[in-house]
């Protein structure tokens, strides 16, 4: 897959494994995939945008707090978030814009973003980590 | 790496980790299986995750996996993990995102045949009175000002708005109200998700059915619990929605900085806990409650949608379309209570993530109705296969904190039941079988199929012979609706 997230077995839930050149391509690869995870992002129209700001302790609860953030969003809209514009993101803040709309179908009904396994760490494409979503 | 010889069986069913095999280890790890089962748990990352829930601060005894286990995040799934109350910690990684996720079984008068001939329209009525889905709203909106009086009275509040009875509250766990439920320690996040969800089943593999009793196993306990075989009976199984979600993402974030403040050393970060006796636990408690006493007025809304289903669809047709309460079971909490441990009384935090209360007969927390018989454990199957009713024993007691199983237990991922079930063949099969069907999709059905789980049977044969829960009932389905 060239969008910098792959499926990967969890008995119970459904992980991920994401990759990206930096820390911004790593959060909007693990936004993608999420995305990918709840619908098909191709079927998702552009009707809603909004600005988001985070801040946090750490990459990795940066993240958790980044994609926790995306599925209140969703939830709260009534929409499905598909496309991604990080602005800046250092290990402890983040700004950007994103886009989504209102799904035909839903795959999944992610509950939560874990922080099970969730070390992000160099690799052969710059940083990578898994995310374990409870389902 | 912990190899499965490591594993020295202690009883017929119960295999034991030395707290030797691992040098954070606090206190031993045991796994409740038979050999079949004991396989499963090193087919993923249970033994793992329970090994490291044996490390945390306080934990007392052994920490345990009932037979239904299977890899999770921070716990296994099955876990059950008792820390002491001066020493301990608390861990909402310990209860999961869904506080509260648990099983109500109401019981009809009557028997299969009489509502043969309406199962299709009572199972489309049913999905119409008792919303489901992703984000689904519930049959209820709620004020801010009411959500906080809903989350500190719990079943009571349902009561109140004539959405229960005074027995359903009897024969729900705590009464349907768990007390220390603080709403100034839930987040207004939590709060504005909550607020249109209650009476709601959502998603994944939550799910109503309408079931037969066809086997009774005790006929005496089968009786006091108002259970007969050829029975229709209901069970409901759901939790605490977007609003125990966010309180477990709150919480799993937040006590990161406790995790530091306290110099707690954790083998993985979903773990993530903090002292019972401290600000943060206290805290963390406060809210959690709030989070249990939502999903038991979330079953309780549900349950009166059953009922108004019942009546809608049968009232005239069959001489009692009512329906009682058996039991309402959490699955996923943290509570405290008494326990001996190496013939000492101790307050304890028990935590039950994907595990049921399991208390013997006699002790002042069963129904009085029941006391005689013990407390009713409901453990659901996987869909389309059976489903228990069974009685807490005294040996529960000794071993396990009072805790039995929850439910079969997955054993295929979600990704592989995807690529070799079919949702369309699985609900042809299922139908075959007479079993009515109504589900959101068709792929999410292939990830609930019973060929993902293990044989619920298998499992509550583990609990009734290691002596934690004996069976009463078998139901079989007759109609699902799948979340």
């Amino acid at each position: 897959m060239g969008e910098g997230f792959a499926e990967v077995e969890h008995t119970a839930d459904v992980a991920l494994r994401v990759w990206g050149e930096d820390l911004a391509c790593l959060f909007a690869s693990a936004a993608r995939g999420m995305a990918w995870l709840i619908t098909d992002p191709d079927t998702v129209p552009q009707t809603v945008i909004h600005t988001v700001e985070l801040a946090a302790g750490d990459a990795e609860t940066l993240l958790v707090t980044w994609l926790g953030e995306l599925l209140y969003l969703n939830e709260r809209e009534g929409v499905v978030l598909t496309v991604f514009d990080l602005e800046e993101v250092t290990p402890t803040s983040l700004r950007g814009k994103v886009r989504g709309g209102p799904a035909p179908a839903i795959r999944y009904h992610i509950k939560a973003v874990t922080f099970s396994d969730l070390r992000i760490q160099p690799g052969a494409c710059g940083l990578e980590t898994t995310v374990v979503f409870d389902v | 790496m912990v190899q499965k010889k490591d594993f020295q069986r202690v009883e017929r069913f119960i295999w034991e980790l030395p707290q030797s095999a691992r040098q954070d280890m606090r206190v031993p790890a045991r796994l409740f299986a038979d050999a079949e089962l004991l396989d499963d748990a090193f087919r993923d990352r249970t033994v793992e995750q329970l090994v490291n829930t044996a490390t945390l601060p306080g934990i007392v005894k052994a920490a345990l996996a009932m037979p239904d286990f299977h890899q999770g995040y921070g716990f296994p799934i099955g876990g059950v993990a008792a820390m002491d109350v001066r020493s301990g910690v608390i861990s909402p990684g310990g209860v999961g995102y869904d506080i509260n996720c648990g099983v109500r079984l109401l019981a009809t008068n009557l028997e299969r045949e009489e509502i043969a001939s309406h199962l299709q329209e009572l199972m489309a009525t049913l999905n119409s009175c008792c919303p489901s889905g992703v984000g689904g709203q519930g049959r209820v909106r709620v004020s801010e000002r009411e959500l906080g009086e809903l989350v500190t009275q719990g079943a009571r509040w349902a009561l109140k708005r004539g959405l229960a009875r005074e027995e359903d509250l009897a024969h729900t766990e705590e009464g349907g109200c768990l007390s220390g439920a603080d709403p100034g320690s839930v987040s207004a996040r939590a709060k504005e998700r909550g607020q249109p969800q209650v009476g709601s089943l959502g998603a994944g593999n939550h799910f109503l059915e309408v079931d037969v009793v066809d086997e009774i196993y005790d006929a005496e306990v089968a009786e006091t619990f108002g259970l007969w075989e050829n029975q229709v009976v209901v069970q409901i199984h759901c939790g605490s929605r977007g609003y125990g979600h966010q309180i477990c993402d709150d919480y799993v974030r937040s006590l990161q900085g406790a995790v530091r403040r306290y110099g707690l050393e954790l083998a993985d970060r979903e773990l993530v806990c903090a002292p019972i006796d401290s600000p943060e636990g206290r805290a963390y408690f406060g809210a959690m409650a709030c989070a249990v006493n939502y999903a038991f007025v979330n079953r309780q809304v549900l349950a009166a949608g059953v009922r108004e289903a019942f009546e809608r669809v049968l009232a005239g047709k069959v001489s009692d379309f009512d329906l009682y309460q058996v039991y309402d079971v959490a699955h996923n909490i943290a509570k405290f209570e008494e326990h001996q441990v190496n013939g000492e009384r101790m307050r304890l935090c028990v935590h039950r993530k994907g595990a049921t209360r399991a208390l013997a007969a006699g002790l002042p927390e069963v129904p009085e109705d029941y006391r005689r018989a013990g407390q009713p454990v409901l453990v659901p199957g996987s869909m389309g296969t059976a489903s228990y009713v069974l009685v807490g024993m005294d040996k529960a007691m000794k071993l396990s904190f009072g805790s039995t199983c929850h439910g079969a237990g997955r054993v295929m991922s979600r990704t592989k039941a995807r690529k070799t079930i079919w949702g369309a063949d699985l609900r042809q099969e299922l139908e075959q079988q007479g079993i009515v069907i109504q589900a959101g999709s068709m792929k999410g059905l292939a990830e609930e199929a019973p060929a993902a789980y293990k044989d619920v049977s298998r499992v509550v044969e583990v609990v009734h012979g290691a002596g934690l829960a004996r069976k009463v009932a078998r139901m079989r389905p007759m109609g699902v609706i799948k979340g």
